[in-house]
């Protein structure tokens, strides 16, 4: 989850310190619109699996708890 | 004294000046200002008052807001002769085909970018802000077609600027006029999510809206969308530093009527534009 913190904090500079596990990354637009798919493309990553964006929901992405949960839990 | 003659439009009537472009005849302009009088009726109702847009905007302001990135190809110039093209006009040479220089100004393409770009570093307080106007909006089209698809058209918006929950009190307050509306005006509405029109249908954007819908529509039987409603989130205030109070970051959300897509509306349901006034003008008397 560091990476995902790391990214988060390098897409939002003015951002202070850590962000709550249920923060809404989306409404907040912490995750902003026209970076999103470069966000996937870091959860492929981290994760190595592919995600099939016609199966996820937007709630899968809304939090960093629910991030982790769906996407990198066998990550560690 | 009789007026008649001089009131009454010539044979064949009011000629249109070609694809996109349209003169409205005289029921079809009191049809127009009575829908957009009654579509400013959501205005009235929440205190929003009534501002008049700018007639140009500048590039760089759009680009600020992205605009560029989602509809670079929408946008409608505008620009001037160059000075060694002027005496060649003046002296009669045809305009066809003569180079523009661009001014660094676009014709808008939506009511609510004006609006936004005056509120800059403003703060709209603990309590928001709505705004409403009428503006003649301008977007390149691949094909035009009627009343439906115009190159210049009428958008009728209310604007809202304040809390993430103000805005989605905001959207649900625009749907639920947008069907008393239709209700009085005897209109079948359906409301579907929609895509706003992006040149880049694959990328960041039109994926996570796909994912997460902003925008909804409300479509004619013949699938026209007349109105739409539509939040932004905080994107507007942390670009242009737009704040509300201690909130932070101004959310926004909008509702857009297209004026000559609701006449286009009323006319498809009532048969012709004649019964269509008339159903318009029972509408609008007061019960």
């Amino acid at each position: 989850m560091d990476r995902v913190a790391a990214w988060l904090h390098e897409k939002n500079p003015g951002l202070d310190g850590p962000i709550d596990a249920d923060e809404d990354l989306v409404e907040a637009r912490l995750i902003d619109s026209m970076d999103f798919l470069e966000f996937v493309d870091l959860l492929e990553e981290i994760s190595g699996t592919s995600i099939d964006l016609q199966e996820a929901t937007i709630d899968d992405f809304r939090t960093l708890a629910r991030v982790r949960e769906r996407f990198l839990s066998a990550a560690g | 004294m009789s007026t008649t003659s001089a009131t009454a439009l010539p044979d064949g009537g009011l000629k249109n000046p070609g694809a996109g472009l349209v003169t409205l005849d005289p029921v079809h302009t009191a049809l127009l200002r009575g829908l957009d009088d009654l579509l400013a009726g959501l205005a009235a109702r929440h205190g929003a008052p009534e501002v008049t847009g700018p007639p140009l905007l500048a590039a760089e302001g759009l680009a600020r807001l992205d605009y560029f990135r989602n509809f670079p190809h929408l946008g409608v110039g505008a620009g001037t002769f160059a000075p060694e093209s002027l005496d060649g006009l003046a002296g009669g040479e045809p305009p066809a085909g003569l180079p523009l220089r661009p001014t660094g100004h676009l014709l808008p393409s939506a009511t609510c970018y004006g609006l936004l770009l005056s509120l800059e570093d403003r703060d709209v307080g603990e309590d928001g802000l709505r705004l409403s106007a009428t503006g003649r909006c301008f977007r390149n089209e691949t094909h035009y077609d009627g009343l439906r698809r115009l190159w210049g058209f009428h958008m009728r918006e209310v604007l809202y600027l304040g809390t993430k929950e103000g805005a989605l009190e905001h959207l649900e307050q625009g749907a639920a006029f947008v069907r008393e509306t239709a209700g009085r005006l005897g209109l079948d509405l359906t409301r579907a999510t929609a895509d706003d029109p992006f040149y880049d249908r694959g990328g960041s954007r039109a994926r996570l809206m796909a994912l997460d819908p902003v925008k909804h529509e409300f479509s004619a039987p013949d699938g026209t969308a007349i109105a739409s409603v539509n939040r932004h989130r905080n994107f507007f205030g942390e670009r242009l530093g737009i704040r509300a109070g201690s909130h932070g970051p101004a959310y926004s959300a909008c509702v857009a009527f297209g004026v000559e897509r609701w006449v286009h509306a009323m006319i498809l349901a009532h048969g012709s534009a004649e019964r269509a006034l008339d159903r318009l003008r029972a509408a609008a008397r007061p019960a």
